[in-house]
């Protein structure tokens, strides 16, 4: 059984928990199948697949020993073309960071291509096999509907101030918020272009429901701080750290045998108090 | 390097037991120095390039047209005596050249000798230039006031441009100019040239970009002493599947495992094998990994990094995620143990840039036409490009540049050859001889 990451905090918890399939996501809404597909917007809705190369029964693959022993994905059978869904995770206790999701997505998936770029994550894949993953994604707990975004471009705004209702901001403004319902809604596509239909996502999870499953260390507004409150997550950052550091230099001798080696669990003095200097 | 492995081909099957470490040394197996040397020695002439070239003044490509200077000359159809004379001229008293005519003359495939290469292998290059130029003058009956002409359509741009831009001569190392640093040169080949060799067949792919890569490193001083012991077993671990590891990994996961999977079932095999033992326990109940034999696990980690990728690649039928599974397949299996990723760290490094310059974010690259001799991709010593090799192989041509597309002539002048077609088979037959 994989012990995936350190972590002794509810954020260690989380963060397993999110990247051990055996485990299901809470799922927290139903978007339509038919809505995925409108927000994303590679394809109109009830429109067919389009493909790039015929299904892989029909193609004459070369005599590969890894093909054979690999199975495609339903959409790599079928010829897919490669499409995208990103996602933008607001570091005001978003339930994942960009950092987890890649962890969490290559545990869980296969078939799948990952890329972070600061506030962003983004997973290239299989047309059908990307919509049933942005379902999931958008139904279960790793997604707020006022913390994260669906956002194919002008991703921006995980690090700023949340609007007076608590929304990440959207310099597109693909989401509107119903203040009397108290839902949010997206009236812009994933790329910021027309839809033909207004997508409810819901309600925005309370300000502590959202403290409790975030996977984010956070030394300020009340978040755990990693090096205060777990640092055995640290620790073990800095035990990669020196391995690849005696590694680098001679990866023949016994680190033990280095000088200045240290063990598990150096001590350090953080810079930073309390609470973060803000 | 008494230390020994069993070596295996790509479907499982044993080709060979105890093979010491030392029997798989590009210094010392037959077929490895024969692969070294067939690649800086091979050259592929673009012999209906040069006549279009000649007919329309296009002497260096396409920007480069000097008016005027044109002729019409037969050069396909005189294909087998052209051939024929440069194979006279390239020969070195018993050591004959290898110089045939292929594609009904417009291609010839040259093979110069390893005599001829004293010191630069840039020799391969300029004498295969030299003796085209020549045999084409007097093949062709050109004269004093048109072979620059025939010379200018050889050459390209040199020597204005050492590159040799628009040249019609193409060999599989580049002039050392295009060579990031003294070394490089088995290290800049695309992987798409390698793909194509072996028929895009995943494992020999990365077997044969391996034995390139490791090659290189002994070029470039970095298999020097206890360091050659890492390198040997990174080389036998992940490029000839020793002990059928990156097989059985591959079959443990095929059907339903996620690169995730590859990375835990990696990590149980170190353990059981003892590569890897406890070594301290964290408050939460996270168990801290330790090794005393950091080259050992790193070539696990290696084998294990291949699988991972070809695992991921393959459900998706597409090369384009393979920087992606190296960063991730890296930074799971250090969170996992405490212990670092491939090569210490270098590896996940030279994934970041690699994400972004295949990705079009940046310009217009490929993982195919990546290779070990440039920025983001040489940090990672003999490790890192297998995996491009691997996922190039398995692309079901959703990509732009595809091996068919930038290099069928690889393809089928090499793919011809034995060691390049089978290279696991090669080396292990190799190694007896050696061992």
């Amino acid at each position: 059984m994989p012990q995936f990451t350190p972590g002794k905090s509810k954020i260690g918890e989380n963060r397993r928990k999110f990247m051990d399939k055996s485990k299901k996501l809470d799922k927290l809404r139903d978007i339509s199948e038919e809505d995925v597909v409108r927000l994303l917007a590679h394809r109109a809705p009830g429109e067919e697949y389009k493909s790039i190369h015929p299904p892989i029964a029909e193609m004459e693959e070369p005599e590969c020993a890894v093909r054979e022993m690999v199975e495609p994905t339903e959409g790599a059978k079928a010829g897919d073309r490669i499409r995208y869904v990103q996602f933008t995770d607001s570091m005001q206790f978003a339930p994942t960071t960009p950092r987890m999701r890649p962890l969490m997505w290559y545990n869980r998936h296969r078939g799948i291509d990952v890329g972070v770029l600061s506030g962003r994550t983004i997973m290239e894949g299989r047309e059908r096999d990307i919509e049933a993953i942005a379902k999931e994604y958008l139904d279960n707990e790793t997604y707020d509907t006022a913390r994260s975004g669906l956002r194919g471009r002008s991703v921006h705004g995980h690090s700023l101030r949340l609007d007076p209702n608590g929304i990440m901001f959207d310099a597109l403004r693909r989401w509107a918020y119903d203040e009397r319902a108290g839902v949010v809604k997206y009236v812009k596509d994933m790329v910021g272009g027309a839809m033909d239909k207004e997508v409810t996502l819901g309600k925005p999870l309370p300000e502590d429901d959202l403290k409790k499953r975030t996977t984010m260390f956070r030394n300020a507004q009340g978040g755990v701080w990693m090096e205060g409150d777990d640092p055995e997550v640290a620790d073990v950052i800095s035990e990669i750290h020196w391995n690849r550091t005696c590694g680098g230099f001679q990866p023949f001798t016994k680190r033990a045998d280095i000088k200045g080696n240290k063990d598990v669990g150096v001590k350090f003095k953080p810079y930073t108090p309390r609470g973060g200097v803000e | 390097m008494a230390e020994k492995v069993d070596l295996y081909d790509d479907r499982g099957n044993k080709l060979v037991g105890d093979v010491p470490l030392a029997a798989i040394s590009p210094l010392r197996n037959p077929a490895i120095k024969k692969i070294c040397s067939l690649v800086t020695r091979s050259a592929a002439v673009n012999l209906a390039g040069l006549e279009t070239r000649i007919k329309t003044g296009a002497l260096a490509g396409k920007e480069m047209v000097i008016r005027g200077k044109t002729m019409n000359l037969d050069i396909v159809g005189k294909a087998s005596a052209i051939a024929s004379e440069m194979k006279d001229m390239l020969s070195v008293d018993g050591a004959a050249a290898r110089v045939e005519p292929i594609m009904g003359g417009k291609r010839i495939l040259v093979e110069v000798p390893a005599e001829r290469i004293l010191a630069d292998y840039s020799a391969a290059r300029t004498n295969t230039m030299a003796a085209l130029t020549q045999a084409v003058m007097d093949v062709c009956n050109v004269d004093m006031w048109h072979a620059d002409i025939v010379k200018g359509g050889v050459w390209g741009g040199y020597p204005q441009d050492p590159d040799m831009t628009g040249t019609v001569v193409a060999t599989l190392v580049d002039v050392p100019i295009r060579n990031e640093g003294p070394g490089y040169a088995l290290r800049n080949i695309p992987v798409n040239h390698v793909a194509a060799t072996v028929r895009k067949r995943a494992m020999p792919g990365a077997a044969l970009s391996m034995i390139l890569e490791e090659s290189a490193c002994y070029e470039m001083g970095d298999a020097m002493g206890p360091f050659e012991r890492g390198h040997l077993l990174d080389l036998a671990y992940e490029g000839l599947n020793a002990n059928n590891m990156l097989y059985s990994l591959i079959k443990e996961n095929g059907k339903d495992g996620t690169l995730a999977d590859v990375t835990y079932s990696l990590v149980e095999k170190a353990k059981a094998d003892g590569v890897i033992k406890a070594k301290t326990k964290l408050g939460s109940g996270y168990t801290v990994f330790g090794t005393d034999d950091l080259q050992m696990w790193n070539a696990y980690a290696s084998a294990g990094m291949l699988a991972a990728v070809m695992v991921n690649c393959a459900a998706l039928r597409a090369g384009q995620s393979v920087p992606s599974n190296i960063m991730y397949f890296n930074e799971l299996v250090e969170h996992e143990t405490g212990l670092p990723g491939v090569d210490y760290g270098k590896a996940q490094g030279a994934s970041v840039a690699s994400s972004f310059f295949s990705h079009s974010i940046y310009g217009g690259g490929g993982p195919g036409v990546f290779h070990g001799n440039h920025i983001v991709t040489r940090h990672a010593k003999g490790q890192f490009i297998p995996c491009f090799c691997a996922a190039m192989c398995i692309d079901a041509d959703t990509l732009y540049f595809t091996p068919s597309r930038t290099s069928g002539l690889y393809g089928e002048v090499l793919g011809a050859i034995p060691e390049f077609a089978e290279p696991m088979k090669a080396v292990a037959e190799g190694a007896k001889k050696v061992m």
